[in-house]
């Protein structure tokens, strides 16, 4: 390794590095309220090294490209750095008061979920399959304990799940991994569609070969697991009313983020070229109209809040895959907006309205200890602050204007329509008009049903912080989207 | 080349078949042998019992064994590990630090960092503790 590997993974080891510090500061030390804070300081770390590779500050950085062409920390890995330190810290703080429920086990849980984001921070930054993979583990392994976390039937039940059904997704992934090297002699994405290119197809059969078909189908099946798409979503519903709150909010905008930056990077980079995107776009486009539609039938009937915000990721879910379908809108002309940028921007944006509303309902729930959308009556009048953070997320949910909801979903859809996809852009406003119904409930709920008590409920200082700053976000960058969507032009440049 | 292929798997093949037949075989054998009263069939009961190494039972049924036992089972599956990881790298130190340098080492003493991590965690949580 020479030293300018050291400086394009410095990131990746920096975060692995501060989870392994927090076993230490763990074990050594008395007072473990200090841990979520020194948590949440030494994501500074990372955070530099990645600001030091987007700016080039210290270090040999123009190429950057590093450990024979297996990791990368170009301008698309890095906006996901940044997205994913930002989750993790808002998540670490909103979860301090919950951790205290836990107090033999606060290290652990802190420990394994930074570990988990240094697996997703090397899963956006690989561009080898074999990378892709080992990363893809890092990322789901600690998830499967922290699911198991409250040690009840529930909690076990959600991290069994999990453990198995990722671990199924995994194998489906692999044999995908297998067939493209068998056809292509390459796990490097690049040289993969050199390869493709290279190699006559037969134009009778999809993707040239049905061979590649076959391992195209398996690795997007493998990634959908992660990214809660229909007919991958099952575990999402359980796993999100199961684990510990904190881990519902990190799973359902970290993992997805991370799974779609990997998605966008494979189908771009190795299967990239013209009459290729053609294909895969029409299979993205059939899962992205099947999982919008059942995640907002399924959403309709929930009463658990938990349950019903899994659906509701699910369905989010194929509000982005539309954007990644949109493949023809890539192609260079000025007046468009690109696909993969609408995804980018919606992944920024729905960061921030994820939070939003995760982070208030840890703070309600953590106190009433009631995860039934009834537990939520009356909550204008006892906690107000927390219920009107907790409806700017809901609007942007629904994508109601000006918030940053409405305009990630302008954009994807009016990608979707550039690149001839009328259909999907239809069934999505269609199906957003579905989402009002159970995402209003609970407005209704909090704003126009008596309270069982008239106890007001106080949240902590820090999660407050953190959930005022999400909300402030999709306030924000709703109104004002132009800085979120130059970001998301740059990093896209590699594509 | 790919008759190459196959022979490969030709063998694989083979094997399966000597696999399968050796025991069936055994067995079949056995079988045909009790009707030329080679072998006779006179049931007692110690024939019966399960075969546990040639002594007399001790319980009827598998007991309760404590349940740290399976966090000294998962002790040493973490040291045996190393230890397989260990051993390779020691034989060829020679030839890799010649051609990685420093680095050949480093690599391994963060191998043994995080092993040793490992260790202190379970050591702190009392996971070597008796009682």
């Amino acid at each position: 390794m020479t030293a300018h590997d050291w400086w394009i993974i410095a990131p990746e080891l920096a975060a692995a590095g501060l989870a392994a510090l927090l076993v230490i500061a763990d074990l050594a030390l008395r007072n473990k309220r200090i841990l979520a804070e020194l948590a949440v300081i030494g994501l500074a770390a990372p955070l530099f090294f990645s600001l030091n590779l987007w700016f080039g500050w210290y270090g040999d950085t123009t190429d950057p490209s590093a450990l024979f062409g297996a990791i990368t920390a170009d301008r698309f890995a890095l906006f996901f750095h940044f997205l994913l330190i930002g989750v993790s810290a808002a998540v670490i703080l909103a979860s301090t008061k919950y951790l205290e429920r836990m107090p033999g086990l606060r290290g652990e849980f802190l420990a394994l979920m930074l570990f988990s984001m240094s697996g997703m921070m090397m899963l956006v930054s690989a561009k080898e399959l074999v990378a892709i993979y080992v990363s893809l583990e890092l990322t789901a392994l600690p998830v499967a304990a922290l699911a198991a976390f409250h040690r009840g039937a529930r909690s076990v039940e959600a991290g069994l799940k999990f453990l198995v059904l990722s671990a199924i997704a995994s194998a489906l992934l692999l044999y995908g991994m297998v067939y493209i090297y068998g056809f292509t002699g390459s796990t490097n994405l690049e040289i993969i569609l050199q390869r493709l290119n290279e190699i006559p197809s037969q134009p009778d059969q999809p993707f040239g070969s049905y061979g590649v078909l076959l391992g195209v189908v398996l690795i997007v099946a493998g990634f959908a697991f992660k990214m809660a798409v229909v007919p991958w979503q099952m575990w999402v519903p359980d796993v999100y009313e199961g684990s510990p709150t904190p881990l519902a909010a990190f799973l359902s905008v970290a993992s997805k983020a991370a799974a779609f930056a990997v998605i966008i990077r494979v189908l771009y980079a190795a299967f990239g070229s013209e009459p290729l995107t053609q294909d895969w776009s029409g299979l993205i486009a059939a899962l992205a109209a099947v999982t919008m539609t059942v995640g907002n039938l399924l959403a309709l009937s929930q009463k658990n809040i938990k349950r019903l915000l899994g659906y509701s990721t699910v369905s989010q879910a194929g509000y982005m895959l539309a954007g990644v379908a949109a493949v023809s809108a890539n192609s260079g002309s000025a007046g468009f907006i690109a696909g993969p940028q609408g995804v980018l921007y919606y992944l920024m944006g729905y960061a921030f309205t994820n939070l939003a509303v995760f982070l208030s309902v840890i703070a309600i729930t953590h106190r009433t200890g009631n995860e039934l959308i009834s537990g939520l009556n009356g909550m204008g009048r006892r906690s107000p602050v927390v219920a009107m953070l907790l409806t700017v997320g809901l609007l942007s949910l629904l994508g109601v204007p000006p918030t940053v909801g409405f305009m990630s979903k302008a954009f994807v859809f009016s990608a979707a329509v550039n690149s001839g996809l009328i259909w999907l852009a239809v069934i999505g406003v269609v199906n957003t008009a579905v989402s009002a119904y159970y995402y209003l409930r609970i407005v209704r709920a909090m704003y126009f049903e008596e309270p069982s008590s008239d106890e007001p409920i106080r949240a902590d200082l820090r999660a407050l912080a953190a959930t005022g700053t999400a909300a402030a976000g999709v306030a924000v960058f709703g109104i004002g989207p132009w800085f979120l969507l130059k970001l998301a032009e740059e990093s896209l440049t590699i594509l | 080349m790919l008759e190459d292929y196959f022979r490969q798997y030709g063998l694989l093949f083979l094997f399966a078949v000597i696999a399968v037949t050796v025991p069936v075989g055994m067995l079949a054998l056995s079988y045909a042998a009790s009707f030329v009263r080679i072998r006779p069939t006179r049931q007692t009961p110690v024939k019966r019992t399960a075969y546990e190494g040639g002594m007399p039972p001790f319980s009827p049924k598998p007991s309760r064994f404590n349940f740290r036992y399976y966090y000294y089972a998962l002790l040493f599956v973490v040291f045996d590990v190393e230890t397989v990881f260990l051993y390779p790298w020691a034989v060829r130190y020679g030839l890799l630090s010649k051609q990685f340098g420093i680095f050949a080492l480093a690599a391994v003493m963060l191998f043994l960092a995080v092993v040793t991590l490992a260790y202190a965690y379970a050591w702190r949580k009392k996971a070597l503790e008796w009682t």
